[in-house]
């Protein structure tokens, strides 16, 4: 972006300004933008169709009348939310009670800065860009302590305690995770990770290696531990503890406390795809690649598909999972995740040093072995219709 | 080694319950739902699809009502009241009130047993809600009316004799000492 | 996670922290209340705070007549109340001599046997929920909204059937409905199949579940712990086996019992797999039942205003939740002298305490949601 405004500068659009002024409008015009057209309806609809998809996997519908199929819907709550009274308790702390959710909301928020949209267009190509957004989304378990200490209430400490323990032990296998990453693609630029891998599913990081695949999985599990999802959501969603750390929020800074996980699944599906997935490179197709705005959409429609999948897969599993007990989760976290990172890192390690360049013969058995096991799943997905039958209709009118 | 054994057994029985699990959630995700849209998005009205047994809100035909009283006696909750008044001059009984308190019945069904012509029976209706409780009691004699003689010999009267024919329709819906009740029972 | 900490002592001085978990909150056992005392995590005591539904049910008894005091019965525990019918109808009949006529007695096992899989349905949908895994509790739902499908053909009423009358059961039923819960059977048996497997077999939910709150077989004896509860300790007893009543001895069926397959014999994983299998059982017995229902009326002849001699009786009948009791006196009036409930709700909250010393407040919900206790039953 920066070479975006220097050009506006040099064609003398802001003749007079100093230099310094230019830059900090147009960042602050870049976030606007980039909150208001991208990160809000993208929130809002996430809400919309996890609501739907829930709904589908449990055998009914979700909201379908606000709007064509109920797309409006989160409008509609966010209104409402907006209408709410806004309750403060008497003995919560009153600088850092209303303070709590806004700090959620910019850890998540600054994340956007490294992830790409498209091929050029990203708002500051870091060359820390992972690194950068690791250290970010570390700033949400401020927010949440805060959360769960000033709302005074022992339910709300409680959540929020455990939230920082959880969100804190799972950095370490998600940054082993994205290590493996780095060495194989030599920086942490978030573009240069991108460029370093090609369009084909077999040129994708994901492929490079067994180490790389399992670290996928690593990478996974961990981001949606730190995004407080299902099946680590322990601080929040419990049927024990009412809504641990958010119990004591009400209207609309309740829900940016939900604004912020639902665009965090997106941070985090983005993040897979940049670091696995191979980002926004797409197939060259003939009449289309050649022309810059063409390449563009096409580039920002398969980056955006390809995030948004994770976001899916995250949906549907905080449909099928039970959640996880505390002292398990951290179990989990150190007897088997960050053993299992370590070996991934050092098995990538070994596995450049071998083979330098990446053995191609080698990623591509590794995707046909991805294939068949998607194909393996789809197979048990047929059989689950055909097993038990749908839903029995017995009544006329079903 | 064999700790060794049972971590990798954890790290295997784990991807693979959870591989089965979110397959099946996967499968329901594209079969139908079983949600029924009511009120606006179905076929035809629920209580059309109710079976003439569904016990919902009383109603009561004071045409053939005989004012046995013996409603108003079998009612656990004490939820029907009745008056009847006696003409001095004509020696006619007929009722001068016969109300239902929606609100305190428990929809039990022993009223619509014991009533000799199946005049009182639940009705297929269960949408009662209003905004204030006076609404919940309803009142069956808007107008005088005088009790009911069942004729020996059946009915003659054509409108009579169809209300009397629904009344018994309903009341065999009961099993009974005598027999098989109910319709079409009698095999298992 | 201490409170406070004493800056220059060697040991942290530590307060205990004391939370209710009730009587509102997102666990669909009813009005519940425990004051539970933590240090941290760790459950120090967690005394139960019962009496949120106390609906006198029993004292309404003495102001009912006999015919009339069985709509009430099915209030005392509305996700079984067909057992809480038959156990009243069942000791009004002890007390009046009263005979059964068989096709009755068929229909009421068919009934009770419907309701029992209708109540397992809920008590292993809430204990997903209360884990973490929303979609099987809706799924338990949704084949319960079969069941009482069925239930509205049979007796008309969804929930409160007031369908087992003194003497036999209120309304036939008919081949139709008959044929109906036949196709429904042949759909359930793979559904639970289907739950299992999306489920029972799952290795979160595994992990969740064993080793907690083990109840051993002399525990169980010693808080009175009846049905499920008592059958996952190893213990074989069910009521329609050992003091039978109705048609019971003639249908064929098994007594799933908790054998610690996955963990200890008697934690929460054996108490919910038993409820497993008994909807398994449920379905055999079912289907003989439906074989062998013979023709005939389904109700004797009872007087209208039943008055049986005075004396008393006491009848159990094998409820989803353990031991039904009835206790009924009668003096000879057509009001019962006095109506007493038993439930096996009641007894299990007593062991709650006992278990919840050392476990951690998830397990405190896991342990409460496998006991299945249930808030009308435990109040009355």
């Amino acid at each position: 972006m920066q070479q975006f405004v220097d050009q506006l500068i040099q064609q003398g659009y802001f003749a007079g300004l100093p230099k310094e002024v230019v830059y900090a409008v147009a960042m602050v015009l870049a976030a606007l933008v980039v909150l208001s057209v991208f990160v809000a309806p993208l929130a809002g609809v996430t809400s919309w169709l996890e609501r739907r998809v829930w709904a589908r996997m449990q055998s009914r519908v979700g909201p379908n009348r606000v709007g064509p199929q109920g797309i409006l819907q989160w409008i509609a709550d966010g209104i409402k939310n907006l209408l709410k009274e806004d309750i403060i308790p008497t003995a919560a702390d009153k600088v850092l009670f209303p303070l709590a959710p806004y700090i959620v909301f910019v850890g998540f928020l600054c994340a956007f800065v490294v992830i790409p949209f498209g091929g050029s267009l990203i708002v500051a190509d870091l060359n820390i860009g992972i690194l950068y957004l690791l250290a970010v989304t570390s700033i949400v378990v401020v927010g949440i302590l805060m959360a769960g200490w000033s709302s005074n209430n022992k339910w709300s400490l409680l959540g929020g305690m455990r939230s920082a323990a959880q969100i804190v032990s799972y950095e370490i296998p998600a940054g082993l995770a994205v290590l493996t990453i780095v060495f194989v693609a030599g920086t942490m630029s978030t573009q240069g990770i991108i460029q370093a891998q090609g369009w084909a599913p077999w040129d994708w990081f994901l492929f490079y290696s067994p180490f790389t695949f399992v670290a996928f999985f690593l990478y996974f599990t961990a981001a949606l531990a730190e995004g407080n999802r299902t099946p680590f959501d322990i601080p929040e969603a419990e049927s024990e503890l009412v809504a641990g750390y958010v119990t004591e929020y009400s209207g609309m800074r309740f829900l940016f406390f939900f604004f912020a996980e639902w665009g965090n699944l997106y941070v985090i599906g983005a993040v897979a795809t940049i670091l696995f997935l191979g980002g926004w490179q797409a197939p060259p197709i003939p009449w289309v690649t050649d022309q810059p705005v063409l390449k563009g959409i096409l580039q920002f429609v398969v980056f955006f598909i390809k995030a948004y999948l994770w976001v899916f897969v995250s949906m549907w599993v905080r449909a099928t999972l039970p959640r996880v007990r505390v002292d398990q989760l951290m179990a989990l976290c150190w007897k088997y995740m960050v053993p299992l990172s370590f070996v991934c890192v050092i098995g990538t390690a070994g596995w450049m040093v071998v083979w330098p360049h990446g053995n191609r013969w080698a990623s591509i058995a590794m995707f046909i072995i991805g294939v068949i096991v998607l194909g393996v799943f789809g197979k048990r997905v047929g059989f689950q219709i055909r097993h038990s039958r749908p839903t029995l209709y017995l009544k006329p009118y079903i | 080694m064999k700790a060794l054994a049972a971590y990798v057994r954890n790290i295997f029985e784990t991807v693979t319950t959870i591989f089965e699990g979110m397959s099946i959630t996967l499968s329901h995700l594209v079969r139908r739902p079983m949600t029924v849209q009511y009120p606006d998005r179905i076929d035809k009205p629920v209580q059309e699809t109710l079976p003439l047994r569904y016990r919902g809100i009383l109603e009561v035909d004071m045409d053939i009502c005989t004012g046995c009283l013996a409603c108003e006696r079998v009612c656990p909750i004490t939820c029907i009241t009745i008056g009847i008044d006696m003409n001095k001059e004509t020696k006619q009984r007929s009722f001068s009130h016969f109300d239902i308190d929606i609100c305190k019945c428990m929809y039990c069904g022993l009223c619509a047993e014991i009533c000799p012509t199946g005049s009182i029976r639940h009705s297929q209706e269960f949408e009662g809600a209003c905004y204030n409780p006076a609404g919940l009691v309803r009142h069956f004699v808007t107008k005088p009316v005088s009790l009911y003689k069942p004729k020996k010999g059946g009915e003659t009267d054509p409108t009579m004799a169809k209300k009397a024919e629904i009344g018994q329709k309903y009341l065999d819906e009961f099993a009974t000492p005598e027999g098989p009740g109910g319709a079409g029972a009698g095999e298992g | 996670m201490s409170e406070a900490a004493a800056p220059q002592s060697e040991v942290f001085h530590t307060e205990d922290m004391t939370i209710s978990i009730g009587p509102q909150h997102p666990s669909t056992h009813g009005v519940l209340r425990f004051v539970v005392r933590t240090d941290g995590e760790v459950i120090k005591d967690a005394i139960p705070d019962v009496g949120y539904l106390h609906r006198s049910i029993e004292k309404i008894g003495e102001k009912c007549t006999w015919h009339g005091y069985v709509p009430y019965t099915d209030r005392a525990d509305y996700l079984a109340a067909m057992f809480a019918n038959q156990g009243f109808c069942m000791a009004a009949e002890k007390l009046g001599s009263t005979e059964v006529t068989r096709r009755g007695e068929f229909c009421r096992v068919i009934a009770c046997e419907l309701n029992r899989l209708a109540s397992h349905l809920i008590s292993v949908g809430t204990f997903g929920q209360d884990i973490g895994a929303v979609t099987p509790f809706l799924h338990a739902l949704r084949e319960r909204e079969t069941i009482n499908d069925l239930m509205e053909e049979i007796c008309g009423a969804r929930l409160t059937y007031n369908y087992i009358r003194i003497g036999g059961v209120g309304y036939d039923i008919t081949p139709e409905t008959c044929g109906k819960i036949t196709v429904f059977l042949d759909h359930f048996e793979l559904i639970v199949d289907e739950y299992n497997r999306l489920l029972s077999y799952n290795k979160i939910y595994i992990e969740r579940l064993v080793n907690v709150a083990a109840i051993t077989k002399e525990e169980a004896f010693q808080y009175n712990l009846v049905g499920p509860n008592l059958r996952a300790c190893g213990v074989k007893w069910d009521i329609r086996r050992d003091i039978p009543y109705s048609v019971y001895p003639e249908l064929d069926f098994e007594i799933p019992v908790g054998n610690g397959e996955k963990g200890t014999l008697g934690d929460c994983y054996d108490r919910y797999w038993v409820r497993i299998r008994e909807l398994e059982e449920s379905c055999k017995i079912l289907r003989q039942a439906l074989k062998m229902i013979p023709k005939g009326p389904a109700i004797s002849k009872v007087a209208r205003k039943f008055k049986p001699p005075a004396g008393e009786a006491y009848v159990r009948v094998e409820a989803p939740r353990g031991d039904m009791g009835f206790y009924v006196v009668s003096d000879g009036s057509e009001y019962p002298y006095r109506v007493r409930i038993r439930t096996g709700s009641f007894t299990a909250m007593a062991i709650i305490d006992k278990l919840s010393r050392g476990i951690m407040v998830a397990d405190l919900i896991a342990l409460i949601a496998s006991l299945d206790v249930d808030a009308p039953e435990i109040d009355r």
